[in-house]
């Protein structure tokens, strides 16, 4: 099983290699830029239109989420968990397409659970002040510093790996039953002189669907919702 | 030959990657999805606001007016009471000074008339009196003229007295 793929190469610093992750990013986000320019465009206040009225729907459900979640004084995170909920979940579904998920790459996992995790310190030092916060660590004694240091650095480490994980395993499944599919039918088709015909995969046809939706749209909303919630719980709760 | 990455593995410059793009996507959203939609809930809140506050004034605005007008009608029923009550006094007043000034006119009038049936009692009282003398002179008159006797005299004199 293949890793993403190096698209192109930038020249510098003995050549920064731009994966598939990177570029399907680059698309998706350009989509999402093109969709949200779409859905604000032409907001009325008075008689708004369906699109308008679910758009509302759903950034108030989201801002909602937020304050339920972290109270109403962090209401000003909703658009960071906003953005990580979409690009998350739409990186996930982008499987759906035919891309490779970028949500499937270890690299990228972890550099958005770095910024939860900075996100999460922040909080703590805005809190409590920076003595404050180094003294956190040394509660209930000082002999647990330690273990709390350990602690707060697990928690980016499980979010990555959970959602990598999650993402990954999916892909290897899928890649693994469509392989034996392949294999099956060409077991299946032996009989048939014509080689063409033989090598036709009509095990595929369906059969990964069913997968997909468990690995395509459930783990892909489950993951991205999961991370979102992680990122505001820890954050709410180094900030107390 | 097409180059891949490694299954799992830790590509530093992927990281950078990621983190410009969710920087880059998170400003994009944020000016183009969340801020125009907040506008948006916001300008309805304050606009339902605004349009609750007018129609207090308005309620408010209906309340007074409401209570001037009823104001000003009471007050112009107790002008027409008033009104009315004055002219009826003075119709009273005028027709109490009527009557009164009848009632003086028929005294007067009575007084008048009494005093002039006076007058003329005394009147026909003076005219019948010298009648009488000059009755009485017509009598003598005759009596000298006729030159009765005496006893004859005084019944002539008293049958024409009697006459009188």
């Amino acid at each position: 099983m293949n890793g993403p793929k190096v698209i192109f190469t930038i020249p510098i610093f003995s050549g920064i290699k731009v994966t598939e992750s990177i570029v399907n990013m680059w698309i998706i986000m350009a989509a999402l830029t093109a969709v949200s320019v779409w859905l604000t465009h032409g907001l009325r206040v008075r008689n708004p239109s369906k699109k308008q009225l679910a758009l509302e729907k759903l950034v108030t459900m989201l801002e909602s989420l937020v304050k339920d979640t972290m109270g109403e004084g962090y209401i000003s995170f909703a658009p960071y968990i906003g953005t990580l909920f979409i690009i998350s979940i739409i990186g996930s579904l982008s499987s759906l397409l035919g891309m490779r998920p970028y949500t499937g790459d270890l690299s990228v996992i972890l550099a958005w659970a770095i910024i939860s995790f900075v996100l999460i310190q922040a909080s703590g030092i805005k809190a409590h002040g920076i003595l404050g916060y180094f003294k956190s660590f040394t509660a209930p004694a000082a002999f647990i510093t330690p273990l709390n240091i350990i602690s707060e650095i697990a928690s980016p480490v499980s979010m990555t790996f959970r959602h990598f994980g999650n993402i990954a395993a999916g892909l290897v499944i899928t890649s693994l039953v469509y392989g034996g599919l392949a294999s099956l039918s060409a077991a299946v088709l032996s009989w048939i002189p014509n080689d063409f015909i033989a090598a036709i995969p009509f095990l595929q046809i369906g059969l990964p669907a069913v997968l997909s939706v468990y690995f395509d749209l459930f783990t892909s909303f489950l993951q991205a919702y999961i991370i979102c919630m992680l990122t505001m719980v820890f954050i709410q709760m180094k900030a107390e | 030959m097409e180059e891949y990455l490694d299954f799992v593995t830790i590509d530093f410059w992927t990281m950078v990657f990621t983190w410009l793009n969710f920087i880059i996507l998170f400003l994009l959203l944020r000016h183009f999805l969340f801020k125009p939609v907040n506008r948006i809930l916001s300008k309805r809140a304050e606009e339902i606001e605004n349009t609750y506050k007018i129609a207090e004034t308005a309620q408010q605005d209906a309340e007074l007016a409401r209570e001037k007008y009823e104001n000003r009608l009471n007050e112009a029923k107790t002008e027409a009471d008033g009104i009315i009550q004055s002219a009826v006094s003075r119709a009273r007043e005028r027709s109490d000074s009527i009557i009164s000034e009848a009632q003086e006119n028929a005294r007067h009038i009575s007084e008048k008339s009494q005093k002039q049936i006076e007058l003329d009692r005394q009147n026909a009282m003076k005219e019948a009196r010298q009648d009488i003398a000059g009755m009485a002179v017509d009598v003598a008159e005759k009596l000298i003229s006729e030159r009765l006797d005496s006893s004859a005299d005084e019944k002539l004199i008293e049958s024409i007295i009697d006459q009188i």
